[in-house]
């Protein structure tokens, strides 16, 4: 019974971790007042990539550097058509995300259905040996600990740097930060910079750290639910990476629980993280208040500065 | 404009028909249809290497061609269309999904075969087929009844249907033949062909809570095996040889052969007597075996499971013989009784020692 409770526990920052770190950057991104939906294709890619690079070097390290690399290009022909030619957001990016899912085919083609060994988790000295909590907490991934850091330095960057406030204002409204004398636009791109870093960072460790091996769509989904999770944490980082944990233990706890062999009709447990995703979304929507302090007002709006 | 460009094209079309019907000893022309992309193991790799069967056993007589990623929905449609818009002659569809507009387009083309992996409706040009997944994995079962040291044996399976269900009960079946002191097997059901960060978890799953040898029923991806190699316990699969995945704690994988099927199916059509029927192919028509056996299995204990394999071939030994009692208590197979090949797969209970319940 302890085994299961902190496989669950241990389990859910593992799988909360790629949704964390594309979740963050997509808040980033978003929190400039851009809408990038291509999420899933950049993980995507990315993981095509790392997996093949780590598979063919061994060097994970290469692996995530030339995944970066791969999401970061993808980003740029969305920034192009965004930042520059003022197309529509949702189109440009769900095309975007297209592009990605179909190169990270391509780029997988020879690796399909391989698998490798994974580098293992990293046990924090000490700490780790502490019951209960040593194994949940300080046995993890060394991109697990970078995931939740990222969180908490996001929410810092976010909220008490004057850098924060700036990418913050240009989403409420780039008219006046570009009054103000801010670049709304090198602005912008560097979010989305950030957010393709992010889901590159997400989609290297799904494919090499995480299920170690690729298959063309490895990532099913989980860049739309990292999308989904910025509206769940109503665009503030701590509270995404409490949903991404929340998620990452629900659609853990549906296999431990079937697997302790509770009689409980497997479809259920299977549909409960998405019944929680409606419910919780339902209830953070009753709150309007909370989103609409929240919500970047320009979200989804394009801006060209006029001279 | 259209004018001056059809006039040619049709002239070409018909010159080139003509040419067609002046060449007899053209190939035949045959397209296999995957749903995803190719990889080294599982569905679509089978699909695949029927093709290799085919090209070695008619040689210049065929010309196979292999679409794969075409998905179930309206891509593989469209790969299918223009296929047979482009001459082909008999067609393989490996999507359960490729069926209804499988059924549509032999319909509209009556000179056209097609033999469609795993479906369930036929037409005079409408073939079917499905491998006995089960035989091996009666014999997988075997392998893991020897193999265990604390007599408890996992399962990752994809989604509760008849055919898993089948599979499943006759691993459990084959294990307990060989080892009586079995705990009650524990499965995971995925609800999914495939996602396979949840494959890999559902087999750490299975391993923390004790599970010594993990069955990859029906995965979509190796990952599950993979982690069995990670965390030092026993893997056992269905499709492919995994051994690749798991150097050291591969313990057995039931092979299928769909080139097998594909062969005879071509050969009926050489012959003029290609049938719209269903076929049931295993062990006895050499499209399905057991691979991958461990090292770590004694020779006595690899021999048994080979003799078992010979009994299926000869038709004198069937995995569902009565008495077998379900997993709620009542009778499932009454005594002396074995289970057609309809019962087998319409299976809707478990096996006496499973630790899962379906809902009905």
């Amino acid at each position: 019974m302890t085994d299961t409770i902190i496989f669950i526990l241990a389990g859910a920052f593992a799988t909360a971790t790629p949704l964390l770190l594309a979740a963050i950057g997509e808040a980033v991104v978003e929190k400039t007042g851009v809408m990038n939906l291509s999420v899933e294709g950049m993980m995507a890619f990315a993981a095509a990539v790392a997996f093949g690079v780590t598979h063919q070097t061994g060097d994970i390290v290469l692996g995530f550097g030339l995944a970066v690399l791969a999401s970061t290009a993808l980003s740029l022909v969305f920034s192009v058509l965004v930042l520059g030619f003022s197309a529509n957001q949702i189109v440009s990016g769900l095309a975007v995300g297209i592009l990605g899912l179909g190169l990270s085919g391509l780029a997988g083609r020879h690796f399909e259905n391989l698998t490798m060994i994974g580098p293992g988790n990293q046990s924090v000295p000490v700490l780790s040996d502490i019951p209960l909590l040593g194994p949940i907490l300080f046995q993890q991934s060394v991109i697990t600990y970078l995931a939740f850091a990222a969180a908490f330095l996001t929410w810092w960057f976010l909220g008490r740097t004057r850098q924060g406030r700036i990418l913050k204002v240009v989403g409420e409204d780039p008219a006046i930060a570009h009054n103000l004398g801010f670049a709304v636009v090198r602005i912008r791109l560097f979010a989305i910079i950030f957010g393709a870093v992010m889901s590159g960072i997400a989609g290297a460790y799904a494919s090499t750290i995480l299920t170690p091996g690729w298959s063309d769509g490895l990532i099913a989904g989980r860049g739309w639910i990292a999308v989904a999770l910025v509206v769940f944490g109503t665009w503030r980082p701590l509270r995404i990476a409490f949903g991404a944990y929340l998620f990452g233990a629900l659609l853990l706890g549906d296999l431990a629980v079937q697997a302790m062999g509770f009689r409980i009709p497997s479809q259920i447990m299977t549909s409960l993280p998405y019944v929680m995703t409606i419910v919780v979304l339902a209830a953070v929507s009753r709150n309007a208040l909370l989103i609409r302090l929240n919500a970047p007002v320009s979200l989804g709006q394009n801006y060209r500065p006029s001279k | 404009m259209f004018k001056i460009v059809r006039a040619p094209l049709i002239g070409a079309a018909l010159a080139l028909s003509w040419a067609g019907a002046l060449h007899a000893q053209d190939p035949l022309e045959i397209s296999i249809l995957a749903p995803n992309a190719i990889g080294d193991v599982g569905w679509d790799h089978e699909i695949y290497r029927g093709k290799e069967v085919l090209e070695k056993r008619f040689g210049d007589k065929v010309k196979v061609a292999v679409v794969d990623s075409v998905g179930e929905g309206p891509n593989a449609t469209r790969a299918m269309n223009r296929l047979v818009a482009n001459g082909t002659d008999v067609l393989i569809l490996g999507g359960f999904g490729h069926m209804s507009d499988g059924l549509t387009l032999a319909k509209r083309s009556p000179d056209l075969k097609v033999l469609h992996i795993g479906g369930y409706q036929n037409l005079p040009n409408f073939a079917t087929f499905t491998v006995r997944h089960y035989q091996a994995s009666y014999l997988c079962g075997m392998a893991a009844g020897y193999a265990t040291q604390n007599g408890q044996l996992g399962v990752v399976a994809a989604f509760p249907l008849p055919e898993v269900l089948g599979i499943l009960n006759a691993y459990v079946l084959g294990a307990q033949s060989v080892n009586p002191d079995l705990k009650p097997v524990k499965v995971v059901w995925l609800n999914a062909w495939y996602d396979p960060p949840r494959d890999r978890a559902a087999a750490e799953s299975l391993i923390s809570q004790g599970s010594d040898v993990v069955y990859s029923l029906f995965p979509g991806t190796p990952s599950a095996v993979a982690t069995a190699e990670e965390k030092g316990v026993y893997a056992v699969t269905t499709l492919s040889d995994n051994s690749a995945h798991a150097p050291t704690k591969h313990l057995c994988a039931g092979q299928a052969d769909f080139g097998v099927v594909y062969g005879n199916v071509v050969q009926s059509v050489f012959d003029e007597n290609f049938e719209g029927k269903d076929t049931f192919a295993g062990v006895t028509e050499g499209a399905m075996q057991v691979a991958g056996l461990s090292k770590d299995l004694t020779d006595e204990q690899r021999a048994a499971i080979m003799a078992k394999q010979e009994e299926m071939r000869a038709g004198t030994f069937e995995p569902f013989t009565g008495p077998v009692t379900n997993n709620t208590g009542s009778e499932a197979i009454a005594a002396e009784k074995v289970l057609s090949s309809a019962e087998i797969k319409s299976m809707d209970f478990l096996v006496d020692g499973i630790d899962a319940q379906l809902n009905k």
